[in-house]
């Protein structure tokens, strides 16, 4: 913490008398500002100034452990992003905010960073970024732990992250921050979404038996869990247990299931730990025995156990097989440059990377109050998931969520594992600024009061 | 009572499954830090190998990234079913261990043990990494056999006080077992146990009476890399394959087991995983929050209050 102390008061004392430097520099050279964000209306902050032709995101993204899957599909995401934000292509030539030559004339460069699912190391790897590459914006995420640790770091460095794949309700709740927006929906919007198909598909009145990764995705998520489907189905939970992040074997937490009594397992796994408990829950017969439910699915957690996700629901961010015309050319811009179709992972790093580029050409600078206001309350349509508000009050996205279930192994495709169920509108969904995690959320400063 | 009863049937035979485990890699590992004083921190890597192996060899597999890929190899493997994995294996392990004596071990038997921990860890992240470039660092899905010899072992079976349990989980602990016996019995019974026992008493005497212990040096090497590719395998049945295996599920184990068995004991090995497998087992099944804790409580204990292990001779370390 000291050091991290020493490091920002380092670093705002060079930026700030680097800032100075360069205004004397085009004062003497009777510039009118530097544009492109380097325009001399607002003061030095964060990374903001930003010098030369380039402007640094930085992508710090798990590349190993738990969820380094994930984390290989954001960077596919974010580096189409970066491609077309450049030189066009995808969304950039259907979004008006975009130009598709740079971003406020200044050529997208990025840095990436390896978080190893880890906050600590999510962390480290975020103040590099910060303090070495001057990024401008950082953006990532799996885990909900690492996204936090990010958000309240650049929080403190006052410069923008854009939340990619984290589900934790703490990430928009108690944890919120004001340089953090997130696209994805959260563990209590999972519950709205699931709990009422799930009442209608399995019955009321039954017994729920929880096992959950125990951090603070896995937390929210089995509270979300537990909160909606006794309020919704009138289900009643026996018991719900925390399993460690990066556990391989759950035979033993599996033979603690009582079979006479569950007739739902809900299994809060994501990533490899989904991929190892679900075939290791069907490979012990509790599939005979009750309903198996995964609340958050990933199609690259149900391709790992593709032989055990046979009608098992879950909830989904976004899936390639959504047919509206943002999904299809996303789909096949990501196709084109991979040869595969995107997870919903890449689509949100796609998403955040394009809706910060957008905020700033709407703002018209990069200094970080003015892009945050410029994505406050904004209203979209153009990211793949119909009308969406990223809200002024938590910056979470309200937006509809897709409710999908496993199929069985002889319809499954190599790009097509889960169909898609329902997808519940935001109508439906979401909660007021003074209910349920948003309730909690205090954003804090933009940095320029 | 049933339930407890059901509770401890339960716990015992997780603990049997995931204890056999850990006791072919102690063994493995034990018999060559016993007999050649050789610490070798590739273990995990040879575990690894197993998996990847028993990967290819059991099913044709589908790559997505790596260099394979990259060059239009977008599928790998021979679809040769899981009994041509059990045989080829093990038979594969064991030439890696002999290589690795020859190029890897043999010339760092009289450096520091300090030196012999940095060359086998490096060796480790090179196979890593060459494994993660090569193949891809996606995880594979485990490779379970739906049927083995005809049988079925895809369904739960139905036993007593534990009810339904993973057939194939139970078969694991019939084919782990026999393989630790036979090795055991081959350690223990054969002329050539006999001189690995002796050398690892005392090398210098066994040299004397002109035994050629080179030879068994480099068996032995080859028997504990065999022995831990076969883990790799039957660790590969049942939860995922991905680069980051060997060091996460066998190497720190591994480790874990020769301290609470004793160093260079096979006997030692085979409790000490028997150990673990039910402590885990036992704490994940009641007080799941308190098993890491626990598991490493006692060894912290072990080694303060037994330093030579359950059927260890002398101090680790010594």
């Amino acid at each position: 913490m000291a050091r991290d102390t020493t490091a920002l008061s380092r670093r705002d004392v060079l930026k700030t008398s680097g800032a100075a430097g360069v205004a004397g520099l085009a004062g003497l050279a009777g510039c009118t500002g530097g544009g492109g964000g380097g325009d001399s209306e607002y003061p030095a902050l964060g990374n903001y100034p930003v010098e030369g032709d380039e402007v640094v995101f930085g992508f710090n993204v798990p590349q190993s452990g738990s969820y380094s899957q994930e984390g290989a599909d954001e960077l596919r995401g974010y580096n189409l992003a970066k491609e077309h934000l450049n030189n066009g292509g995808g969304w950039v030539d259907s979004w008006e905010d975009l130009s598709g030559d740079g971003v406020l004339g200044k050529t997208v460069a990025s840095v990436e960073g390896d978080t190893a699912t880890d906050p600590d190391t999510a962390r480290q790897s975020a103040t590099r970024m910060i303090n070495r590459d001057n990024a401008i914006m950082i953006t990532g995420g799996s885990s909900s732990a690492t996204a936090i640790a990010m958000q309240k770091l650049c929080q403190e460095e006052k410069v923008q992250f854009m939340a990619c794949l984290t589900h934790s309700n703490d990430t928009t709740g108690p944890e919120c921050v004001r340089y953090s927006f997130r696209e994805m929906f959260n563990a209590y919007m999972t519950g709205q979404a699931l709990a009422p198909v799930l009442a209608e598909e399995y019955g009321e009145d039954l017994n729920f038996y929880q096992l959950y990764a125990d951090y603070s995705w896995g937390q929210t998520q089995q509270d979300s869990m537990n909160q909606f489907f006794t309020e919704v189905g009138g289900w009643s939970q026996i018991e719900s247990v925390p399993t460690p992040l990066g556990t391989s074997d759950y035979s033993s937490y599996l033979s603690d299931v009582p079979r006479d009594e569950t007739d739902v397992l809900v299994l809060n796994h994501y990533g490899l730990d989904a991929a190892n408990s679900l075939p290791q829950a069907i490979e012990a017969g509790l599939d005979q025995d009750m309903e198996i439910v995964v609340p958050l699915y990933n199609r690259l957690m149900a391709e790992a156990a593709a032989g055990s996700i046979d009608g098992i629901f879950g909830t989904a961010d976004w899936s390639w097989q959504l047919e509206d015309s943002a999904s299809q050319s996303f789909t096949e811009a990501f196709r084109s440059e991979y040869d595969k179709v995107p997870s919903y992972a890449a689509r949100l790093a796609y998403t955040q990377a394009l809706q910060y580029a957008a905020a700033c050409e709407r703002a018209e600078t990069f200094y970080p109050p003015e892009v945050i206001r410029a994505l406050e309350g904004y209203e979209y349509d153009n990211a793949g998931l119909g009308a969406e508000t990223m809200r002024a009050c938590d910056h979470q996205a309200q937006r509809d969520v897709l409710v999908v279930r496993g199929l069985p192994s002889s319809d499954q495709t190599e790009s097509r594992l889960l169909e898609v169920v329902n997808q519940t509108s935001r109508d439906q969904l979401g909660y007021g600024c003074n209910e349920g995690p948003a309730a909690e959320c205090e954003l804090g400063e933009y940095g320029d009061e | 009572m049933l339930l407890l009863q059901s509770e401890i049937a339960s716990i015992l035979l997780n603990g049997l499954q995931q204890g056999a485990i850990y006791a072919l890699l102690g063994i493995g590992l034990t018999i060559i830090l016993g007999t050649m004083e050789f610490l070798n921190l590739a273990h995990g890597a040879l575990y690894l190998v197993g998996a990847y192996v028993g990967l290819i060899v059991f099913q044709e597999t589908t790559l997505t990234n790596g260099f394979l890929y990259s060059i239009g190899i977008t599928s790998l493997g021979f679809d040769g079913g899981f009994l041509a994995a059990i045989v080829l294996v093990p038979v594969i392990g064991f030439g890696i261990g002999l290589l690795m004596e020859r190029f890897v071990a043999e010339p760092f038997y009289d450096r520091p043990e300090t030196d012999q921990l940095l060359v086998t860890f490096g060796l480790a992240l090179i196979v890593e990494e060459t494994i993660k470039n090569v193949i891809g660092g996606n995880t594979f899905q485990s490779i379970a056999p739906s049927t083995l010899f005809g049988v079925n072992v895809s369904q739960p079976v139905s036993l007593p006080f534990v009810g339904l349990f993973p057939s194939w989980r139970l078969l694991i602990i019939v084919i782990t077992f026999f393989v630790i016996g036979v090795t055991y019995l081959a350690i223990e019974r054969t002329d050539f146990g006999l001189v690995v026992q002796a050398g690892t008493r005392d090398s210098e005497m066994v040299r004397l009476l002109g035994i050629k212990i080179n030879r068994s040096y480099s068996l032995v090497f080859a028997l504990g890399a065999a022995l831990a590719a076969f883990a790799g395998l039957i660790g590969a049945s049942i939860q995922t394959i991905s680069p980051q295996i060997g060091t996460t599920q066998a190497l720190v184990p591994a480790f874990l087991t020769i301290v609470v068995g004793g160093a260079g004991s096979v006997r030692g090995a085979i409790a000490g995983g028997m150990v673990l497998g039910l402590i885990i087992s036992a704490m994940t099944q009641t007080y799941s929050q308190w098993a890491q804790i626990v598991l490493y409580l006692f060894v912290a204990l072990m080694l303060v209050f037994r330093p030579q292990g359950l059927f260890g001779t002398a101090e680790v370390g010594e």
